[in-house]
């Protein structure tokens, strides 16, 4: 009867210059960091300074493995930066559909043709894409510099490590998308996003800190995809598939919160 | 024929807070029915129940035959609404608003001829559809949100306060347009604050205040035309003499005289009043003195209906 995903396609349309900046941005960092390796992550004055470092600020800062490619890929890019840039992104997308609402936007689209889960899940579904394009373009620019920057990664990791990021920002999106369409308030949206992946990181550091505390390491979904390296020894199938169920699943139940309830004025 | 709008029993709270109650109302099809009352008196919240915005707390609501709950995309298709607050944001310009809103609400393969529409009420209402809304005055925002709700001809629009921010001329073209969708047969349920606007083209009113209606009918029957507040500077000295024949004047109310507070040009008597009804007795009355001064104006409609219906509208029931 209409056409296809006209939510979802306004969507790409209004924010492709924003994409594009932090598409940009991505590209500085690892343009920033990587080819840094040889000289910093792979030289023994580094490999001195960082035992010279407390054990616990090594373990926090995932420094322990930065003299292979690997290690320092991750410490640099999908364990700081990159989880940064994309968790900062999934805040402030995943917090879209209460910003519609609060601004009035959605009175008026769903005062049209357009049901309410449509319009939660098409919201999601251009969430989803913008965050798999940064990951997939992550991937491809360390991939390009793999070989330049000597860092060894075997590509088939590369791209399940972007897997593992692009899967956790979806699930601090989700949280964002949920929390929005449950209250219709862009601060709780932004609120519970940013507050899952803070706590979501912060519970992991603190799993590495002692045994006693590693049961933390189920609660945090940085821990289910980053827990085990997914660049050198590959990413965790298990909690990759968890990561990414768990995100999906917000966003569904994002779309029925927002179906069972008025919309705020 | 079934109407075209049918409300029974529509309750809606906000916690301990009651928008609406018991509220009844059928709107006809292809009449243009006015919906008016003070700010706050339940306007908004009827208006939105009717395009599934916000759900009612019990009652029903029957909009061209169906639930608004359960018509979903398909029911709203046949709707033109416009919003009582209006927001239109970012960089998109008129005419990619207005694209978007064709491709989701217009018929199927019929977009090409709403955005024809789109424009000849552009055109006529005079906004420029290529600049982007957010630049727009709020008058012109309000055209672009009059546009989306008329351009794919719904069978029933429901505009909340359509003339906020539009000057005069704007809103003679808007009156103008809403007795055109009347003539070819759609159905019109607007609200407003402004009296003027619902008199000159509703064929039924109801009026609204704390959440329930306290008359309806058409708008002659409502009296709240009728109302005149007065306000006259007379020769004379004798405040109370001036009272005691004033409040002899049928319809008169509030009659209040004084001492005017003297001076060379503000000597005699004030004298405030409120006529309901004919004001002919009135200037006949008033012909047997120096009139000074005299001011007739027609109060508010908040104030029309809160003097009018104020009593029943706080009485169970409610009905005039």
């Amino acid at each position: 009867m209409t056409s296809i995903l006209p939510v979802f396609r306004r969507s790409i349309r209004e924010s492709w210059r924003s994409l594009l900046g932090w598409t940009i941005g991505i590209a500085a960092v690892l343009f920033l960091y990587l080819p840094l390796y040889p000289s910093i992550g792979a030289s023994d004055q580094m490999t001195q300074l960082i035992d010279s470092l407390p054990k616990q600020l090594v373990d926090t800062l995932g420094y322990d493995q930065i003299a292979s490619g690997a290690g320092y890929t991750e410490a640099t890019f999908f364990g700081l930066m990159g989880f940064l840039l994309l968790t900062i992104a999934a805040v402030l997308w995943g917090s879209s559909l209460a910003a519609a609402e609060e601004s009035g936007r959605a009175e008026l689209d769903l005062a049209h043709g357009i049901g309410r889960g449509q319009y939660a899940l098409e919201t999601a579904l251009s969430v989803l894409i913008r965050m798999l394009w940064l990951g997939a373009f992550a991937g491809l620019v360390i991939w390009s510099l793999n070989g330049p920057a000597e860092l060894a990664l075997d590509p088939a990791r590369i791209v399940g490590a972007s897997a593992a990021l692009v899967g956790l920002a979806f699930l601090t999106a989700g949280a964002a998308l949920l929390a929005g369409a449950a209250t219709g308030r862009r601060a709780w949206a932004t609120g519970v996003g940013a507050g899952i992946a803070v706590l979501g990181y912060i519970l992991q550091a603190l799993a590495k800190q002692s045994s006693d505390l590693e049961w933390l390491n189920a609660v945090s979904p940085y821990s289910w995809v980053f827990r085990q390296s997914p660049l050198s020894e590959g990413v965790d199938a298990g909690g990759l598939a968890l990561t990414w169920g768990v995100g999906l699943a917000l966003a569904a139940a994002s779309a029925l919160a927002f179906r069972a309830r008025d919309l705020r004025g | 024929m079934t109407d075209t709008i049918e409300i029974h029993a529509l309750h809606k709270r906000y916690g301990r807070n009651v928008a609406v109650q018991q509220l009844d109302l059928r709107v006809r099809p292809g009449t243009v029915f006015g919906l008016i009352g003070p700010n706050g008196a339940g306007k908004t919240t009827t208006l939105r129940t009717l395009v599934d915005i916000i759900r009612p707390s019990s009652g029903s609501v029957r909009v061209l035959g169906d639930d608004p709950r359960h018509g979903g995309p398909g029911l709203r298709r046949r709707i033109g609404y416009v919003p009582g607050e209006l927001h239109l944001e970012g960089r998109a310009s008129g005419h990619r608003l207005l694209a978007f809103y064709a491709e989701v609400s217009g018929r199927a393969g019929g977009t090409a001829s709403v955005l024809r529409t789109a424009r000849e009420l552009a055109d006529r209402l005079g906004v420029d559809l290529d600049r982007p809304v957010r630049t727009l005055s709020k008058g012109n925002k309000q055209k672009v949100g009059l546009i989306q709700a008329f351009m794919h001809r719904p069978e029933l629009l429901i505009l909340d306060e359509p003339t906020s921010g539009l000057d005069p001329l704007v809103q003679r073209e808007f009156l103008t347009m809403v007795r055109e969708a009347r003539d070819a047969g759609q159905t019109v349920l607007l609200s407003s604050h402004v009296l003027s606007e619902i008199q000159q083209t509703a064929d039924e009113v109801a009026v609204l205040a704390n959440g329930r209606i306290v008359a309806d009918g058409d708008v002659a029957s409502l009296r709240l035309g009728s109302m005149r507040r007065v306000r006259v500077r007379i020769g004379g000295t004798d405040a109370a003499a001036v009272r005691a024949a004033f409040e002899r004047v049928p319809g008169i109310e509030g009659v209040d005289a004084a001492p005017a507070p003297g001076g060379a040009d503000a000597d005699g008597i004030r004298l405030s009043a409120t006529i309901e009804g004919a004001i002919d007795p009135f200037v006949k009355a008033l012909a047997q003195y120096d009139v000074h001064e005299l001011t007739v104006e027609e109060p508010d409609l908040e104030e029309s209906v809160l003097r009018l219906y104020g009593d029943s509208s706080s009485s169970a029931g409610g009905r005039s």
